[in-house]
C-alpha cells in the first residue's frame, strides 16, 4: 500500500523578478512500512519535498496523497488531522517547546488529540523510555544536549503512533554518536514498529540506513537508487 | 496544560509579564478607586437626606379652588394604612412686633411635640404655652431674645427659644418664621390647614402613602396635591451615578493605556514564538488552539493584575473616603463593593479583548512560514 504518492507536483516560488522552480514535476510513491532516504545538495529541493508530505506546504501544481486522501482537498483543520494523527516530524533543530519539559513535549501531540492526564503521561514516559531518557523525563530542553533533545522530539513524533516519520536532516546538529543513536532508534520504529520513514539528509553516510534513496538536483529527481 | 503553559509563557519574560500586570492593576485600580469614592459620596449625600425623604408634602390644590385642606380629610390620612405620623400646619403672614422693629413674617400654628421633633433650640427651650419659638433669621431681624416679648397679629407672646438654623428645607422653614400652638394660633388668625406633613412608614411605602391619599381624597375633586420629597432622593442618586459614570470613564482611560500595553507584549509575545506555532501547528495544534494557548495568557495577565488591583482599590477608596468624606463606613456598603466587581470585570476584559488580535495573528501563521522563521 502506497502512504504517500506524489503526482506530477510542482512548487514555484513567484516574486516580480524572478521565479523559482523548487520542485519541477516531481512524482514518486513511498510504499508502507519502508524507508526512504531523499539526497541532494542545499536547494536542490529536497526540504520543500519533505514540507509538501507533511501537508506544512501546498505544491503549485499536481496532487500530494497521503496515506490515500488527496490533500489539496482538505481544509486547515484537516490538514491538521492528518498531520497530528499520520505524521511524525522530526527537525534538525529539534523544535521542542522550550517551556515544557520533555515528558511534557511528549505529551502535546496528545493533549492535542484529546487524551486524558493519565493515558498520556503513560504513554509518553514510555516512549521517552523506549528513547532511553527515563532520567531525564522532567528536564527541559535547555537542560539536554543536542542528541538528548533530538531522543525526546523522536518520542514526541511517535506520541500519536504516526504511519509516516517525516526526518529533516534529524542528525544534522548532532555529533557522530549521538547522531549514530538517533539513527538508530529511527531504523528500530521503522525494523520493529513498521514505521514508513522518509528521511532527508545531504549526509551521504546515512544512506545505508534507507531502502530506497532518492537524490534531487535542481527540484528534479536526479536518481533512484535501490539499497539492498 | 494550557493554563500551565501560559503560566510558563508569562513567566519567561517575567519583567515585560510583570509590567502588563502593573499596567492593569493601576487600571483597575483607578477605575475601582473612583467607583467606591463616587458611591460614597453618593451614600454620604443620601444619608443627610433620608431623614426626610420618607416625608409627604400635602398641600390644598390651589388651582382647583381649595385654600386649606379640610380638617375630616387630614383625619382621614392619619388613619391611612403605612402612614407613621401626619402633622398639620396652619401657617399665616401676620405682623411681627418686636420693641424696637417690625416685620411681616410667617406665622405657623404647630404642637409642640412637633415643634421638638422637627427643630433644635439654639437658646432657650421649646414651650409654646403662652408663648412662641422664633426662627434665627427672624430673631436677628427683628432684634429679640429669649424671654423678650414680641407682639404677632396684635397679641403678645413671651419668646421661649430661638431655633437653630434649620439649613435648607422642603417642608416648612422656621429660620424667618413664628411658631405658635394651634390654641394661640386661632387667637391671631383664622385661617386653616394649609399643609400636612406625611411620614410613611419607610421609604419602600411612600409610594403607597401617595397613592392612597390621592385615592381616598381626591376620589372626586382634585382637593390635595402630594409633593414626595422620594422624587427629590431619585434625582440625586441620578446626577451622582451620571459623575460617577463620567469619573470612571475617565479613570477607564488608564485602563486602555494597559490594554494597548498588553496588545504590545502580546505582540511581540508572538513573533518572538513563531518558530513555536509553527511546531505546535506542525505536530496536530488547531488554528483555535493556538488562539486558545494566546488568550489563556491575557487572561491570567487580567486575573493577576484585576485581582491585585481589586484588592489596593479597596484600600485607595478607604484612602480616598478618609482624606475627602472623613468616613470610610462607606466603603464596605454592598453598592460600593459592587464597584470592585464591576472593575475587576472591566480589566478581565480589557486584557482578554487586547489579547484577542495578538491571539488571532498567531493563529493565523501558517505552519511552513513559521517553522521557518529564525
Amino acid at each position: 500500500m502506497k502512504v504517500v504518492e506524489l503526482r506530477n507536483v510542482y512548487k514555484i516560488y513567484r516574486t516580480k523578478y524572478y521565479e523559482v522552480r523548487a520542485l519541477d514535476g516531481i512524482s514518486m510513491d513511498v510504499e508502507d512500512g519502508e524507508f526512504v532516504v531523499i539526497m541532494g545538495p542545499s536547494g536542490s529541493g529536497k526540504s520543500t519535498l519533505l514540507n509538501l508530505m507533511g501537508c506544512l506546504d501546498k505544491p503549485s501544481e499536481g496532487e500530494v496523497l497521503i496515506n490515500g486522501v488527496e490533500t489539496s482537498n482538505l481544509n486547515d483543520n484537516q490538514l491538521t488531522e492528518l498531520r497530528r494523527d499520520t505524521i511524525g516530524f522530526i527537525f534538525q533543530t529539534y523544535n521542542l517547546i522550550p517551556t515544557l519539559t520533555a515528558l511534557e513535549n511528549v505529551e502535546l501531540p496528545m493533549i492535542f488529540k484529546g487524551f486524558g492526564r493519565e493515558e498520556r503521561e503513560e504513554r509518553a514516559k514510555e516512549l521517552l523510555r523506549s528513547v532511553g531518557l527515563e532520567r531525564e523525563m522532567n528536564r527541559k530542553p535547555n537542560e539536554m544536549s543536542g542528541g538528548q533533545q533530538q531522543r525526546v522530539a523522536i518520542a514526541r513524533a511517535l506520541a500519536n503512533n504516526p504511519k509516516i516519520l517525516l526526518c529533516d536532516e534529524p542528525t544534522g546538529n548532532l555529533d557522530t554518536k549521538s547522531g549514530g543513536q538517533v539513527m538508530e532508534i529511527i531504523k528500530h520504529q521503522n525494523e520493529e514498529l513498521g514505521v514508513t520513514v522518509i528521511l532527508v539528509t545531504h549526509d551521504s553516510s546515512l544512506a545505508k540506513y534507507g531502502d530506497r534513496v532518492i537524490r534531487l538536483r535542481d527540484g528534479k529527481i536526479e536518481s533512484v537508487e535501490h539499497v539492498s | 496544560m494550557f493554563l500551565e503553559l501560559a503560566k510558563r509563557n508569562l513567566q519567561r519574560a517575567k519583567v515585560r509579564s510583570l509590567l502588563a500586570v502593573v499596567g492593569i492593576l493601576i487600571g483597575v485600580m483607578a477605575v475601582s478607586a473612583i467607583g467606591i469614592f463616587g458611591e460614597s459620596l453618593k451614600a454620604a449625600v443620601v444619608q443627610n437626606f433620608e431623614e426626610v425623604a420618607n416625608e409627604l408634602i400635602v398641600s390644598p390644590n390651589f388651582q382647583e379652588g381649595y385654600k386649606y385642606i379640610e380638617e375630616k380629610d387630614i383625619n382621614r390620612i392619619k388613619k391611612l394604612p403605612n402612614v407613621a405620623e401626619a402633622i398639620a400646619i396652619k401657617s399665616d403672614s401676620l405682623l411681627i412686633e418686636s420693641k424696637k422693629k417690625k416685620s411681616y413674617a410667617m406665622v405657623y400654628a404647630m404642637d409642640e411635640k412637633d415643634v421638638e421633633e422637627m427643630f433644635e433650640a439654639e437658646k432657650g427651650a421649646i414651650r409654646l404655652k403662652n408663648s412662641c419659638v422664633v426662627g434665627k433669621r427672624l430673631a436677628e431681624f427683628v432684634e429679640i431674645r429669649v424671654k423678650s416679648k414680641i407682639t404677632v397679629g396684635g397679641k403678645e407672646f413671651r419668646v421661649a427659644a430661638i431655633l437653630e438654623d434649620a439649613g435648607a428645607r422642603f417642608d416648612i422653614n422656621p429660620n424667618s418664621a413664628v411658631i405658635l400652638s394651634p390654641e394661640d394660633f386661632e387667637k391671631v388668625s383664622d385661617v386653616g390647614y394649609t399643609m400636612l406633613i406625611v411620614k410613611a412608614e419607610s421609604l419602600e411605602k411612600v409610594d403607597d402613602v401617595k397613592r392612597e391619599i390621592e385615592e381616598k381624597i381626591n376620589s372626586r375633586d382634585e382637593k390635595v396635591v402630594v409633593f414626595d420629597l422620594k422624587l427629590i432622593l431619585e434625582r440625586i442618586n441620578e446626577v451622582f451615578s451620571q459623575i460617577n459614570t463620567f469619573l470612571m470613564a475617565i479613570a477607564s482611560v488608564s485602563l486602555l493605556v494597559a490594554g494597548v500595553s498588553i496588545l504590545n507584549i502580546m505582540l511581540m509575545s508572538t513573533i518572538e514564538r513563531t518558530k513555536e506555532i509553527g511546531v505546535m501547528r506542525a505536530i496536530g495544534a488547531y488554528r483555535s488552539t493556538i488562539l486558545k494557548i494566546f488568550l489563556m495568557e491575557a487572561l491570567v495577565l487580567g486575573l493577576i493584575g484585576s485581582g491585585i488591583g481589586s484588592v489596593l482599590s479597596i484600600a485607595g477608596g478607604y484612602v480616598i473616603d478618609l482624606i475627602i468624606l472623613q468616613d470610610a463606613s462607606y466603603v464596605f456598603q454592598l453598592s460600593t463593593i459592587l464597584y470592585v466587581i464591576l472593575g475587576f470585570c472591566i480589566g478581565i476584559f480589557v486584557s482578554v479583548v487586547s489579547g484577542l488580535y495578538p491571539a488571532w495573528k498567531a493563529s493565523r501563521l501558517e505552519p511552513i512560514e513559521a517553522l521557518r522563521y529564525e
